[in-house]
C-alpha cells in the first residue's frame, strides 16, 4: 500500500503547492485548481474498450497486429467485467468480434503468478478451438488449471489452447 | 523443491519467495524481492551494484579458496659439454681442490721458467752478452702462466 500513499502524497503536494485556499490571507493571482489527480494507483485492468496482443499465429491477428490495430475488448465473460489470465473475453479484430482467451496480464498478480509486460490474447472460436497453431510467448501454468475447471464436458473444450502454448512460466 | 536463481540478484529463491516477469519479447526473469526488481527495471547493471552475485564474481571477492597465482618457473642451470673438453673434464677442472690447483700452476710455472732458462741459455749462448740480462728479466716477468679461469657454468653473461 506504500505505492498508494506515496500517490497520493505526490499529489497532494502537488495540490498544496499550486492551490490558493491553503493560506486564506494571502490570496495569490493563480487559482488552479488541480482536477487530475488520482487517489487509486494505475491499475491495468483489462475491460472494455482496452486494446490487447494477440499472440498466436493466427493470420487474423498477425495482421492486426502489424497493422498497428490490435484487438479491442467489448466484452468479458466474468461477473466483474474485469479480465484476467483464463477468462474468455468478446474482441473485435480487423472488423470482426471473435472470442478469445486472456493469456497474460500487466496487472499486478497474486503470490506465484507471473505478470506480463502485455496483456496477451489468445484468439479462439466458440468450441474453444484456437484459430492460430502455436503460440510463442511463454504462456502461465495456472492456465492450465484455470482451463481444465472451464471446459465443459461435450461442449466447450478451453484446453486445447494449451495444446499449442509452446513455453510455461 | 526447485530452488531458484533470482535474474538480477543470483541469489537463491527459495518456494514461497520471489515474483516473476515475463517481458513483451518473450524473456522470463524471476527476482528475489522488490528491490532486485526494480533495480532491473531502473536498468541498473548487476556487475556495477555491489552487493549482487555478479559483481563479486567479476571482482573476485571472497575467493580465498580458490587457486592461488600459480608460482613462477624457474629455469634449471644446467652443465654441457663444450666442443673443447667432455662434461667429465669440466666437472674435474670444476672440483680440483685449491691446493691442487695452486700446486698445478706452480708446477707449470716452474716448468715454464725451465724451459724458458734453457732456451735463453741457448741464446746467451748464441747472441752478445749485454742483452742478456734485460731480455732474462723481461722475459721471467711476461711468463708468468695465467692461472686458468674457472670453467663457465650457466647462466648470466
Amino acid at each position: 500500500m506504500s505505492a498508494l500513499q506515496q500517490g497520493i502524497a505526490s499529489s497532494l503536494r502537488l495540490f498544496v503547492k499550486a492551490s490558493s485556499w491553503t493560506s486564506p490571507t494571502s490570496i495569490t493571482g493563480s487559482s488552479q485548481i488541480i482536477r487530475n489527480f488520482h487517489p487509486t494507483p494505475c491499475l491495468n485492468e483489462l475491460r472494455l474498450m482496452s486494446r490487447v496482443r494477440c499472440v498466436d499465429n493466427s493470420a487474423i491477428g498477425k495482421q492486426a497486429m502489424a497493422e498497428g490495430k490490435p484487438p479491442k475488448v467489448i466484452h468479458v465473460y466474468n461477473k466483474k467485467k474485469v479480465g484476467t489470465i483464463g477468462d474468455k473475453v468478446l474482441v473485435t479484430v480487423k472488423g470482426e468480434m471473435k472470442k478469445a482467451i486472456i493469456v497474460g496480464v500487466k496487472r499486478h498478480q497474486k503470490h506465484a503468478i507471473p505478470r506480463h509486460d502485455t496483456n496477451n490474447v489468445v484468439l479462439i472460436d466458440d468450441n474453444g478451438t484456437p484459430l492460430g497453431t502455436r503460440i510463442s510467448v511463454p504462456v502461465p501454468m495456472l492456465l492450465r488449471k484455470i482451463m481444465k475447471e472451464k471446459t465443459i464436458a461435450k461442449g466447450a473444450d478451453y484446453t486445447k489452447v494449451l495444446s499449442i502454448a509452446s513455453r510455461f512460466v | 523443491m526447485k530452488v531458484g536463481l533470482c535474474a538480477y540478484s543470483a541469489y537463491k529463491i527459495y518456494p514461497g519467495h520471489g515474483k516473476t516477469l515475463v517481458r513483451t519479447d518473450g524473456k522470463v526473469f524471476t527476482f528475489l524481492n522488490g528491490k532486485c526488481e526494480r533495480s532491473h527495471l531502473m536498468k541498473r547493471n548487476p556487475r556495477k551494484v555491489t552487493w549482487t552475485v555478479y559483481y563479486r564474481r567479476k571482482h573476485k571477492k571472497g575467493l580465498e579458496e580458490e587457486q592461488q597465482k600459480r608460482r613462477t618457473r624457474r629455469t634449471h642451470k644446467f652443465q654441457r659439454a663444450i666442443v673443447g673438453a667432455s662434461l667429465s673434464e669440466i666437472q674435474a677442472k670444476r672440483n680440483m681442490k685449491p691446493e691442487v690447483r695452486k700446486a698445478q700452476r706452480e708446477q707449470a710455472i716452474r716448468t715454464a721458467k725451465e724451459q724458458k732458462k734453457a732456451t735463453k741459455a741457448v741464446k746467451k749462448a748464441a747472441t752478445a752478452p749485454k742483452a742478456a740480462p734485460k731480455v732474462e728479466k723481461a722475459k721471467q716477468k711476461i711468463q708468468k702462466p695465467q692461472q686458468k679461469a674457472a670453467p663457465r657454468v650457466g647462466g648470466k653473461r
